[in-house]
């Protein structure tokens, strides 16, 4: 019987213990993340006739790395997802949703992403030279222009895609538009919407959607600042605020941006921006 | 091979049989492949839309690993428990040549792996459905080579069996698995091993190319894989096996049981 009551009551205590843990540790606490093999070569000698699964344990384990560090981790750091992606592509080149979104995880700005965009790019090179597909050599070219900016390159290595077993018919279009209209945001937002119709529900398709979102609050914003020149036109002097301009108050124009963070206005100046607290904030680009 | 003979040879592989789904070892294994292959509907959540190839790539994985240990764990007790308990001199007293005890045991251990190995395709299949995908037949031509280099597993397993202990049994015949996963590095190293080249070939043509029994990525990536060529894989399979049988028997006639 005093047994039975000792059970209850050490049962009955270790939630409480738990949560004194949590109240001191936080409740999701992103743990010590360490990689004991940094080759992929190793593990493959290490795995032989297992390449594949352990490539899928490799590939769970950068998607819980990366997942960890982006959600959880107060000072989020991405060092070793290039190492975890490389391991995993070392055991099954073939693995085209690893370079894929590996390459989105490398490419992406800090802190959505590793802020590696030369990696990203060397890495969709890699899985389009390893596996022949043509839609990672698409992602290759959209990502030289996105991230690099590099219009002259984007556009070679688009060309190259578009002569690829099974590529799609309008690569050779969007390769010539890509040379003639590098620094166009409507190229942009053609490249991104390509990428999420390619794209099924999940992950891929929602970072596409993401950086639509961010094309269009820059949208906004640029119709926002010319509203504010039209109005101290007409009225000689700056609006007190974006809700002062008439194509506002008629709706036609939002105040904030898609991700619902009102955009900024500096009556001093007269200039509009994407609030910096905002996840539609990005790095000024000069050509968008 | 006369009638008689024929149903004494399966009458050992009968008890065999018997006696290995007796071992709590064998449900042991069966139960974690199974149970692998079903956690893997656990994994595809975390993969991001992998889930059909970390399904079968599991799936395979599990049948490959979990068969190579009931072959080797249950195939070294075959013939040494038998004379470490010395319920062997019995048997040897009817009218049963050690030949046909020798095979005997080799098909009855090689039956109760088709059955593990049905089950764990089973247990594979019943996991893709539950993802709302189905069984692709393609898949048999990576589990065919599986279950082949299984039997040849056996063989040396019961090889060592006969001439040493079973520890000893199972240490060389888990070398000689790793070793002929390994196969292809030999034949790399050829190359660079100058005057040595030679003996490394020889090593490579030795040594069991367990390497030939994995079409696993081929067939996850649904690559055409020919039926001659599981054929081919089925042709070495079964010379070497058929070697490692005949030096088994030889070893296990040469014994002295006194």
């Amino acid at each position: 019987m005093k047994a039975k009551i000792l059970l209850i009551v050490l049962a009955a205590i270790v939630p409480f213990c738990q949560r004194r843990i949590d109240a001191t540790l936080g409740e999701h606490r992103a743990t010590e993340e360490a990689l004991y093999v940094w080759s992929g070569g190793y593990v493959k000698r290490l795995s032989p006739g297992f390449e594949n699964v352990m490539a899928d344990v490799y590939w769970l384990r950068t998607v819980q790395y990366f997942g960890g560090q982006r959600a959880f981790a107060k000072e989020k750091r991405y060092d070793l997802l290039e190492p975890l992606t490389q391991i995993t592509v070392t055991l099954d080149p073939r693995f085209e949703i690893a370079y894929h979104l590996g390459a989105i995880f490398l490419a992406e700005p800090w802190p959505r992403g590793a802020d590696k965009a030369e990696k990203g790019v060397a890495l969709l090179k890699q899985g389009a030279d390893a596996t022949g597909s043509w839609r990672l050599r698409q992602l290759e070219g959209y990502f030289t222009l996105v991230f690099l900016h590099d219009a002259r390159k984007a556009s070679e290595i688009l060309l190259e895609a578009s002569k690829l077993p099974g590529a799609a018919y309008w690569l050779k279009t969007l390769a010539a538009d890509t040379l003639t209209r590098a620094g166009d945001r409507e190229l942009a937002r053609r490249i991104w919407l390509s990428m999420y119709e390619q794209s099924e529900p999940g992950t891929i398709r929602a970072n596409a959607e993401f950086n639509l979102q961010q094309l269009q609050a820059l949208d906004d914003r640029d119709a926002l600042q010319e509203a504010v020149i039209v109005f101290e036109k007409e009225t000689h002097r700056r609006p007190r605020s974006l809700r002062e301009l008439p194509r506002v108050r008629t709706g036609k124009l939002p105040v904030v941006d898609p991700a619902g963070v009102p955009y900024e206005y500096d009556e001093t100046s007269g200039l509009v921006s994407v609030a910096r607290k905002s996840t539609m904030w990005r790095r000024p680009l000069a050509h968008l | 091979m006369g009638r008689a003979r024929l149903n004494r040879v399966l009458a050992v592989a009968a008890n065999t049989f018997r006696e290995s789904v007796r071992e709590r070892v064998l449900y042991n294994l069966v139960f974690f492949a199974v149970v692998l292959t079903v956690s893997s509907l656990v994994l595809k959540e975390l993969s991001l839309r992998q889930d059909e190839k970390i399904v079968k790539d599991v799936g395979l994985a599990a049948m490959d690993f979990f068969g190579t240990l009931i072959a080797v764990f249950i195939g070294v007790g075959l013939v040494s428990k038998e004379i470490e308990r010395r319920s062997l001199y019995p048997l040897l007293a009817k009218p049963l040549s050690r030949d046909e005890f020798f095979v005997g045991k080799f098909l009855g251990l090689a039956f109760t792996l088709l059955v593990n190995t049905a089950v764990m395709t089973a247990g594979l299949a019943v996991t893709l459905l539950a993802t709302g995908r189905a069984f692709d037949p393609g898949l048999l031509k990576g589990i065919i080579p599986i279950y082949l280099g299984l039997m040849l597993t056996v063989a040396i397993a019961l090889f060592f069996s006969t001439v040493t202990s079973t520890t000893l049994a199972a240490v060389g015949t888990l070398c000689l698995c790793i070793a002929g996963r390994y196969s292809d590095i030999l034949l790399h190293m050829k190359a660079d091993m100058g005057a040595a080249g030679g003996l490394v070939q020889f090593l490579y043509y030795v040594l069991p190319n367990f390497r030939n029994f994995d079409l696993k990525s081929q067939v996850v990536y649904g690559d055409p894989v020919a039926w001659s060529i599981v054929g081919q894989i089925g042709g070495y399979a079964l010379v070497y096996t058929a070697v490692v049988m005949i030096a088994g028997a030889l070893a296990f006639r040469a014994r002295d049981f006194v």
